[in-house]
């Protein structure tokens, strides 16, 4: 297993030591500050790609620096630099520290106390010792076995990538955190033809792993289901426009979760006022025996992190609890503001961006109903597999989710394919309206990226079949 | 590295030593930027931040194998490495001959520099005292709204400068800069259980361009106010006007199915479309990358091709894709130009109001929640945000509805066209409207 060794190791190489970070910190909080840290990343990404038959791309990139932040009330000024240079590093401080020109809090020595981490993702080895001409037989040999399984697939693209991510983060109360998050997903694209018809399909694995997550099972799997989405989705069509019932498969429905409540449980939505859920901490919102976690620490998922962005530990959080909505996922300013402790949701897209609360891996704990008793409860609706994407406005409640593919629901039966239809809905609504909770919770292995205030951060997302009783589904007839 | 000739400097040095280490042919590309952004909510500066960034791009081909490489580390010793790694990363690929660097008779500059405009010497001598006072003016001006349903707003000023250089071993040199501007803000209502909000975000090249602060808060309040007492309208089909700040992104889905890429991986709905009719009459789209401080303007293209305005569509006849360079090897086709620059939809001349006022009954879509498309078959499906048009007159907002439709069949619909052309994006396109669009309500 790769051990981390002192915090510092992996950022010496660069220059920086304790006393820079000393140094930097000193200066971030000269008209003082209630709090201020130094988030350092190097993270080395690198892909390879096949398309014609040819494993004939690579990309490699290399990202390097240092951000800045002072904290005051819920005042943030933010810098960073690419530069690790002590003169860069000074400077970007300086600017960090101008919001509290008007005077802060005066901060304490910093006195380094340096915290080991949970390993929620061990790994044998980092990607960068993996080299290249792996990788290759591994693409081609995908691109083989699609083609092999129908001759209606004309056209296969595959990627896979993967990165080394370091982070440390210094806090102005002496806390030292490092981390070394490790990332892979795996990419396959099927194009296929039959008559004028004409479809593609996709399918793609992520997670905190190493080489050895590729295990034969999940790679027939990245193949088997790129290759049937193209192939179903040639004779699929669109389901009728309006209100339903839908059903929503186990896996990645948790999309309805991370858009209907998630971004909505983020405390700096509530702690401004301006999220739906601001005033309903212990209320009811959902039906009983509805429970929705947002867990940073499941083994190896994409979402998973040992320590959150700005050095906090992370946690399982329940958002909701048979119904009831319990917390908000807690940044430190939000935790200031609420007086209770950070869930470990800060996180931040890279060096380049300050932090805010944000989800993990979001799902809702099993219920008791066995999937075929949900759908065999619904007369006439819609049965939702794959999603693409999903949005939501945090003070409005609106939220949507495009369904890629999914079945009609007759008589308690699935019948029809149908694809490329977005569902729209009013969270506080939907989630009262959730009639059904099956035992089958499956998380989602698929690379989800989450996006907020231009920051792209990986999460998982998962969920057990549940029946909605009512969405508005944008049908073409 | 302060000045373009240290760029430049670098950028030839780094082409030098990939050649050296191997590379037949190799793009290089550095660039810098400063960008500042101040953000306020309840009175005071809630985040304000700056930052200087910088990177290099560099694409080899060695034994016509390729891989495309940026870094940050610009150290020295980590450079060298990082040249030395992306040479011997092609070691293991499939050639790829298409990869292989234009014909340089096609590269260059297409526009002038004078003309573009695009660097605004405002920016060099603007303050932080001004963007605080621009920022602050917006926020005061939308909390003094006589207003008591105002649970939360915010006003968002920022800008910044970004120049790069690039070098080829096809002997192109360019080197460009330009400068940004933007301010906007948002701001939440109570109403019952629903906190409606919006918000207006406006961006130009130069900062005489921006709207002033009384005009940006006008425009908040208008489109926040826009949104009290949504709800759904029964399913149905309506005629859809498309507010021309909206186009863009119905317009958007045609981007993919008329990309090189997902032409010759037959992903496109516009395959074997050319010359073909996929809109009415009214129906013209122009990508110009000349437009005089344009957002998408640029004086070359992706792949250093000339900057040249193309008539994508013309009078609802198909008559260019997006083809680059790689793409038209594989295709055995012209490169047009591999990538979207401004996209204009001429405005009409009959004013906008009178159009309207005709629609007994029409839906006036303002925004987008979530929804996506499908570029193999143009469907697609998109949650909505907007208002119900009666002669023109509102007549109560949407929410929780969806747009359906096919991109191949869309601006067959296209019965008018606007003259208000939206100038505050790379897609300038008047308002839209189309007859007979599928929604779904309740």
């Amino acid at each position: 297993m790769v051990q981390t060794l002192s915090p510092l190791h992996w950022f010496g190489q660069f220059g920086v030591d304790r006393d820079l970070i000393r140094r930097v910190l000193a200066e971030a909080t000269t008209h003082g500050a209630d709090d201020a840290d130094l988030y350092f990343e190097h993270t080395e990404a690198t892909s390879v790609g096949l398309s014609d038959g040819a494993v004939n791309r690579a990309h490699t990139t290399v990202d390097l620096g240092v951000g800045v932040r002072v904290v005051l009330g819920d005042q943030v000024g933010y810098a960073f630099t690419e530069d690790l240079s002590p003169a860069s590093m000074l400077k970007a401080a300086r600017t960090a520290a101008a919001i509290a020109r008007d005077g802060g809090a005066a901060v304490p020595q910093f006195i380094e106390s340096v915290r080991d981490l949970p390993s929620f993702y061990p790994v044998d080895r980092h990607w960068s010792d993996v080299d290249l001409s792996q990788r290759v037989p591994m693409v081609r040999d995908w691109e083989a076995r699609a083609f092999a399984k129908d001759p209606r697939i004309r056209k296969v693209n595959v990627s896979l990538g993967d990165a080394d991510k370091h982070i440390l983060v210094a806090r102005a109360d002496g806390t030292v955190v490092a981390d070394y998050r490790p990332m892979t997903r795996a990419f396959v694209s099927c194009t296929a033809v039959d008559g004028d018809a004409r479809e593609s399909g996709a399918y793609n694995v992520a997670s905190r792993g190493d080489l050895s997550y590729y295990a034969e099972d999940r790679q027939e799997r990245l193949v088997s289901v790129s290759v049937e989405r193209a192939l179903r989705a040639l004779t699929a069509g669109s389901p009728p426009a309006g209100e339903m019932p839908v059903v929503l498969a186990a896996g990645s429905s948790g999309i309805l979760l991370h858009e209907a409540i998630g971004h909505g449980m983020e405390a700096d939505f509530n702690r401004k006022g301006i999220s739906i859920y601001a005033d309903k901490q212990g209320k009811r919102i959902a039906p009983e025996g509805v429970t929705i976690v947002d867990d940073g620490t499941l083994p190896s998922a994409r979402g998973s992190i040992n320590v959150d962005d700005e050095g906090s530990e992370v946690e399982k959080t329940v958002l909701v609890r048979d119904g009831i909505l319990e917390g908000y996922l807690q940044d430190r300013i939000s935790a200031r503001h609420y007086g209770v402790p950070s869930t470990g949701s800060g996180r931040r897209e890279s060096f380049r961006h300050p932090v805010l609360p944000r989800m993990r891996a979001t799902y809702m704990e099993a219920g008791t109903h066995t999937p075929e008793e949900i759908i065999g409860s619904v007369a006439n609706g819609l049965y939702c597999e794959v999603f693409a994407n999903g949005a939501v406005q945090i003070g409005a409640g609106d939220f949507s989710f495009y369904v890629r593919h999914g079945r009609l629901i007759e008589n308690g039966k699935l019948t029809e394919p149908v694809k490329d239809v977005n569902l729209i809905g009013f969270g506080p609504k939907v989630l009262e309206a959730i009639q059904m909770v099956g035992n089958d919770l499956e998380i989602d292995e698929g690379g989800w990226t989450c996006g907020k205030a231009g920051q792209g951060v990986p999460v998982s997302q998962g969920m057990p079949t549940v029946k909605v009783g009512s969405l508005s589904v944008g049908g073409g007839r | 590295m302060d000045t373009p000739e240290k760029l430049l400097e670098l950028a030839e040095s780094v082409l030098k030593s990939s050649e050296a280490a191997g590379a037949d042919e190799a793009l290089v590309a550095v660039s810098r930027g400063s960008q500042v952004s101040i953000e306020r909510r309840g009175g005071k500066v809630e985040q304000a931040t700056e930052s200087t960034t910088r990177g290099l791009v560099l694409s080899v081909l060695s034994d016509d194998r390729f891989s495309s490489n940026s870094t940050s580390d610009l150290r020295p010793e980590a450079l060298k490495a990082f040249i030395q790694k992306s040479v011997a990363s092609t070691r293991y690929l499939e050639p790829d001959p298409a990869r292989r660097q234009p014909d340089p008779a096609l590269c260059g500059r297409g526009v002038s520099e004078e003309t573009l405009d695009q660097d605004d010497p405002a920016w060099r001598t603007r303050t932080a005292d001004e963007r605080a006072e621009q920022a602050e003016a917006i926020e005061k001006l939308l909390l003094e709204l006589p207003r008591t349903d105002r649970i939360s707003c915010s006003s968002y000023v920022s800008d910044g400068r970004a120049e790069s250089v690039r070098v080829m071993s096809n002997g192109f040199r360019g080197a460009e800069a330009g400068a940004w501007f933007a301010a906007g803000g948002d701001m939440t209502l109570e109403e019952g259980d629903r906190r409606p909000e919006s918000g207006a975000w406006f961006a130009a090249r130069h900062l005489a361009d921006l709207p002033s602060a009384a005009s940006i808060a006008q425009e908040i309040e208008r489109r926040v106010t826009e949104r009290l007492g949504s709800k759904a309208a029964p399913s149905g089909t309506y005629p859809m006007v498309l507010a021309n700040r909206s186009a863009g992104r119905i317009l958007g889905v045609l981007g993919g199915p008329m990309s090189g890429g997902s032409i010759h991986e037959h992903r496109s709905c516009l395959e074997g479309k050319l010359g073909a009719s996929i809109g009415s009459e009214l129906f013209t789209l122009i990508d110009d990358p000349t437009i005089p401080r344009g957002l998408g303007s640029r004086p070359w293209d992706g792949d250093a091709l000339m900057a040249k305005p193309r008539t994508l569509v013309e009078r609802g006849v198909l008559k260019q894709y997006n083809i680059g360079v790689y793409y038209g090897r594989k295709l055995g086709m012209e490169p047009t130009s591999g990538g979207r620059s401004n996209w204009v939809v001429p405005p009409g001349v009959v004013p906008l109001a009178e159009l309207l006022a005709a629609l007994p009954k029409a839906i006036l879509v303002t925004g987008f929640l979530g929804g996506n498309s499908n570029g193999s078959t143009g469907d697609f499906s998109f949650g909505i945000r907007g208002t119900m048009l009666e002669h023109g007159e509102p007549a109560g907002a949407l929410s929780e509805m969806n747009v359906t439709g096919n991109v191949t069949d869309i601006f067959q619909r296209l019965v008018a066209v606007g003259d208000d052309p939206w100038e505050w994006s790379s897609v300038r396109s008047p308002t839209l409207i189309f007859d007979d669009v599928q929604f779904s309500g309740t």
